[in-house]
């Protein structure tokens, strides 16, 4: 090769890496810019980075997922209030957060918290963004901590892999993301913060009604059991606790069938089948210990 | 033959630092995280960071990122607490804070945010948000959890006598 095609290739490398560059700024050189002007023309191209940026649930920012799960767990805590035990309470929490700093998503925006509602129907709700809720009805059934574990570990699961976002629909994220994409420029106005807070109402809306009333696709459900599997053994936890829990479900005909987890859920030995194939899997299976299951039981005396 | 192929190699080394250099850069996404001196969470934390912080990548291992602070401070935080701006190659150009602020405009802190949580309650009284400060409020810390896990023989104390 002569000298003089060496720096002619040379050259052309570093201009091809120079234009990936110049290419990106000028994107971004487009979105800085807009934010000084305001005139329509140039609104509508930050509406255009707005979409180029943001197109599924997977953009909501950490930030925006937290709001939206503080109004979602506003809307649980409206149709339920909470169980006072505050030892019980904690225990929860540190052995839910002991199973999240475990998981794919240990870092949420404000932490997980978790919380028991007062009723016996059988049921847990994850809001996105980290509050978790599970109901007395639920936490009977549980004999051991590494069924809590693993019970907890699945709504983990839920939070871990956005399915709460996932409910919004796809025409309502459309509409948030052109809005927010064309309104970034500024603090809302009166008219803005009320078309805002109507799509915001929509979000809250769609996910509401899948996480109470309809429940979550199957797919979904399968993932977050596969996922309480690899995060509970994860922890060190048996991950056949979670089996415990389900067999308790099965042909159950108590006040409590036909309600939460059961109605929303695949029924409970469709996912005792697939969760023995999941467990099988594992490289290594832990097993219970008495040292737990003793400290669960001191807790779960308190549970009236 | 030697000059030219030390030339491209400058080059070469030149557009890869580039390259690199620019996407290097890491904004915290969670309210606030704490740097750590190792790469687990039980290891020592001696700096809080909050949200919007500007980081950039040392190295990675395991789901950890090392990473330096606006000041030199160098130290591990887990990736889930953090975000790497879709528009960092401008980031050669610019400082750290210029680069980040065409994010915060494009994607953080106007969107749904506590303006419109506000928006939202004022229409809607029957959301019980004082039932969500009060969830919020409960407080685990590493300590208990760690102590939890030790007690428990689980996580990194399983085989532990």
């Amino acid at each position: 090769m002569t000298t003089s095609k060496s720096w002619l290739l040379a050259l052309s490398v570093w201009g091809l890496a120079v234009l990936l560059v110049s290419c990106s700024a000028v994107q971004q050189a487009t979105s800085i810019l807009n934010t000084a002007t305001k005139t329509a023309g140039e609104a509508k191209t930050v509406v255009q980075a707005g979409q180029m940026l943001r197109s599924t649930f997977a953009d909501i920012t950490e930030e925006e997922e937290y709001y939206i799960g503080r109004s979602v767990a506003a809307l649980i805590l409206s149709k339920y209030s909470a169980y006072q035990n505050d030892g019980l309470t904690q225990y929860i929490n540190i052995v839910g957060n002991a199973v999240a700093i475990h998981s794919d998503r240990p870092e949420v925006y404000a932490g997980y918290h978790f919380l028991i509602l007062d009723t016996e129907d059988v049921n847990a709700l994850a809001a996105p963004g980290g509050m978790i809720f599970v109901t007395k009805g639920l936490l009977r059934r549980c004999k051991d901590e590494e069924t809590l574990a693993l019970v907890l570990a699945h709504e983990i699961g839920h939070v871990s892999a956005k399915h709460g976002l996932k409910a919004i629909k796809k025409s309502r994220l459309t509409d948030a993301f052109m809005f927010l994409g064309s309104q970034a420029v500024q603090r809302f106005g009166p008219q803005e913060l009320v078309q805002l807070t109507s799509i915001f109402e929509g979000v809250l809306s769609d996910i509401v009604e899948q996480l109470v009333e309809r429940g979550y696709d199957r797919k979904s459900e399968y993932d977050a059991d596969g996922l309480a599997v690899k995060f509970g053994a994860g922890t060190g936890f048996d991950p056949s606790g979670i089996l415990r829990f389900l067999k308790t479900m099965v042909g159950d005909k108590s006040a409590a069938a036909g309600k939460g987890w059961f109605r929303t859920h695949p029924t409970p030995e469709q996912r005792i089948d697939s969760l023995n194939k999941q467990i099988a899997g594992l490289a290594v299976v832990p097993k219970i210990d008495d040292v737990r299951t003793k400290r669960f039981q001191q807790y779960f005396r308190t549970l009236k | 033959m030697k000059k030219p192929r030390s030339t491209v190699f400058v080059f070469a080394v030149m557009t890869l630092t580039l390259v690199f250099a620019a996407a290097d850069i890491l904004v915290v996404k969670v309210q606030t995280t704490k740097l750590r001196n190792g790469p687990r969470y039980f290891a020592q934390a001696f700096l809080t960071l909050s949200a919007g912080a500007k980081l950039e990548k040392v190295s990675e291992s395991e789901g950890w990122i090392q990473v330096k602070t606006a000041s030199g401070v160098v130290g591990w935080i887990h990736s889930s607490a953090i975000e790497i701006p879709k528009f960092n190659l401008l980031a050669m150009n610019k400082d750290m804070k210029t680069q980040a602020s065409a994010n915060e405009v494009v994607l953080a802190g106007k969107g749904f945010n506590k303006q419109v949580e506000d928006s939202y309650r004022a229409k809607h009284g029957e959301a019980n948000f004082t039932g969500v400060e009060a969830m919020l409020q409960i407080k685990v810390n590493l300590t208990q959890v760690e102590d939890f896990l030790r007690k428990g023989k689980l996580g990194e104390f399983r085989g532990v006598k």
